[in-house]
């Protein structure tokens, strides 16, 4: 195998993207697409293209309205797409695994959302700026979630209990699916399968168990709260695993403050006066300045572009 | 940056194919365009390009005039050609609503495939289900699925070339198959 031919490598290209196109790109599919990257200079010009090619089979997107004020669904909004969040994979993700101590850490980038398939078969997916570690014992499967948001998909194994640490939280599982997320102050934990057990460190007499439907928060005090939430809510809140964010009747702070996880071009309320304007629609995490034209068009108020570090949402003149 | 690549360089790759056509063999065209896509693949933004068409031509226009410069076969009137290119390259406003992907064609596109990768293909990008959801509702394994899209994104990739590559393509196909029986 000597020189190969342009067409042979855009074999190779199609076959990449077609794989990547599917849920259970792995990390050693990724290490294996990074090495055939290096390998030739063709050959990301070769995926970029071939990752266009595909794309271009999606239904356009209409640019000008977005249908904000009707809570439907509609077509291209729920479109799904593998360059949703941390552009293409080209860009971001030479992360891959570490491994720390008889653990595997992954970390993601701002913007980056990964899943991730455990040697237990459970599934983490792994949110913008993040970094968790997991250990498999005998005993216990044992998941340290350091920074950001993680959500899991827990293989059912009675003999060993699934623990996820989170600065002093715990939670437990057998066979469940619920997130967690790192917050001043606490953790977060949202149950969309089954039941959790959770507990601050140190003050295991008090635990709590959370069902399906419901979010916890334990405080860094131990003090643990539950509520049940809406089953939408829940998967609202977590759009983000196929890289959207879904507003329902949100404030427009809280949705500036969510888009800025994902993106370093960063949206800025210059109005104080619409913060509490409330939204509607599903948006891609990493198109800040579509959801930014959303705003200009619901709202009629002026946005500003012309910076590449930041949109100004509400700026008055120049 | 795919999604940029494919709204506003895939249309105008056709013409920059056929003008480093002209000064290079189909093989040389071939290796140019991908090394100039990869160019762009490191790009760490677009935004800084307002004319995308342009910018693609100049780096594949330099490309050219590299591998020419290596090769010291070339006459020097061809290195005149090549750098006053750049002006024509430049389309006029009204000539810019058209370059465009159009969807109905790329539409036709899926149309024109064999049964089942079109309805695979349609069922991923129209309908928006995942790989396995497709092949859960076929009742056919992953691999299929992910193969049909294989095709698919081929399909794509050999429409974005000129009628002749395709022409070429569909040859050398045959000509393969021929000889492996």
């Amino acid at each position: 195998m000597t020189q190969r031919t342009a067409t042979d490598i855009d074999v190779d290209a199609a076959r990449y993207v077609a794989q990547m196109d599917r849920d259970d790109w792995s990390d050693e599919q990724e290490e294996g697409l990074q090495d055939w990257l290096a390998l030739d200079p063709r050959h990301p010009g070769a995926l970029l293209r071939a990752q266009a090619a595909w794309m271009s089979l999606d239904p356009p997107r209409p640019t000008e309205s977005i249908p904000l004020d009707a809570p439907k669904r509609s077509g291209w909004l729920s479109r799904r797409s593998v360059f949703a969040g941390g552009g293409a994979v080209l860009a971001a993700s030479f992360m891959g695994a570490l491994m720390l101590g008889g653990g595997t850490s992954y970390a993601t980038s701002v913007g980056e959302i990964r899943r991730v398939p455990l040697a237990d078969g459970s599934i983490a997916a792994i949110n913008t700026a993040s970094e968790i570690s997991v250990t498999l014992e005998d005993a216990a499967r044992r998941v340290s979630v350091e920074e950001g948001e993680v959500w899991f998909q827990v293989a059912k194994d009675k003999q060993r209990p699934f623990v996820v640490a989170a600065g002093r939280a715990r939670i437990r599982a057998v066979g469940t699916a619920f997130s967690v997320r790192r917050r001043v102050g606490g953790a977060e934990v949202l149950v969309t399968e089954g039941t959790v057990e959770v507990w601050a460190d140190g003050a295991e007499g008090h635990r709590v168990r959370i069902s399906a439907g419901s979010r916890g928060f334990i405080a860094d005090n131990a003090a643990i709260k539950q509520e049940s939430a809406e089953p939408s809510a829940i998967d609202r809140t977590l759009a983000w695993r196929s890289g959207k964010v879904d507003l329902s009747g949100d404030r427009l702070d809280s949705a500036v403050a969510e888009f800025n996880r994902y993106n370093e071009r960063k949206l800025v309320v210059a109005n104080p006066a619409i913060a509490g304007e409330r939204l509607d629609g599903v948006f891609r995490t990493d198109d800040p300045e579509g959801f930014a034209q959303a705003v200009h068009i619901t709202l009629g108020v002026p946005i500003d572009v012309s910076d590449s570090a930041h949109i100004r949402i509400g700026a008055l003149g120049r | 940056m795919a999604a940029w690549v494919t709204e506003y360089v895939i249309p105008h790759e056709k013409s920059v194919r056929a003008w480093l056509a002209r000064h290079a063999s189909q093989e040389d065209v071939d290796d140019l365009i991908q090394e100039t896509y990869s160019r762009c693949a490191a790009l760490d933004s677009v935004d800084h390009i307002d004319r995308p068409d342009a910018y693609f031509f100049s780096i594949a226009r330099n490309l050219l005039v590299h591998r020419l410069r290596r090769a010291r076969i070339v006459p020097i009137e061809a290195f005149a050609e090549i750098e006053n290119f750049q002006d024509e390259m430049r389309p006029s406003p009204e000539h810019e609503a058209g370059d465009r992907i159009d969807y109905r064609r790329m539409l036709a596109l899926i149309d024109g495939l064999p049964e089942r990768r079109r309805r695979i293909v349609r069922m991923r990008k129209i309908d928006g289900y995942s790989q396995r959801e497709i092949a859960d509702m076929l009742g056919v394994t992953e691999s299929i699925v992910e193969n049909e899209i294989f095709r698919g994104v081929q399909a794509v990739q050999r429409a974005w070339r000129d009628s002749e590559a395709q022409t070429e393509a569909r040859l050398s196909e045959l000509e393969s198959r021929e000889n492996r029986t």
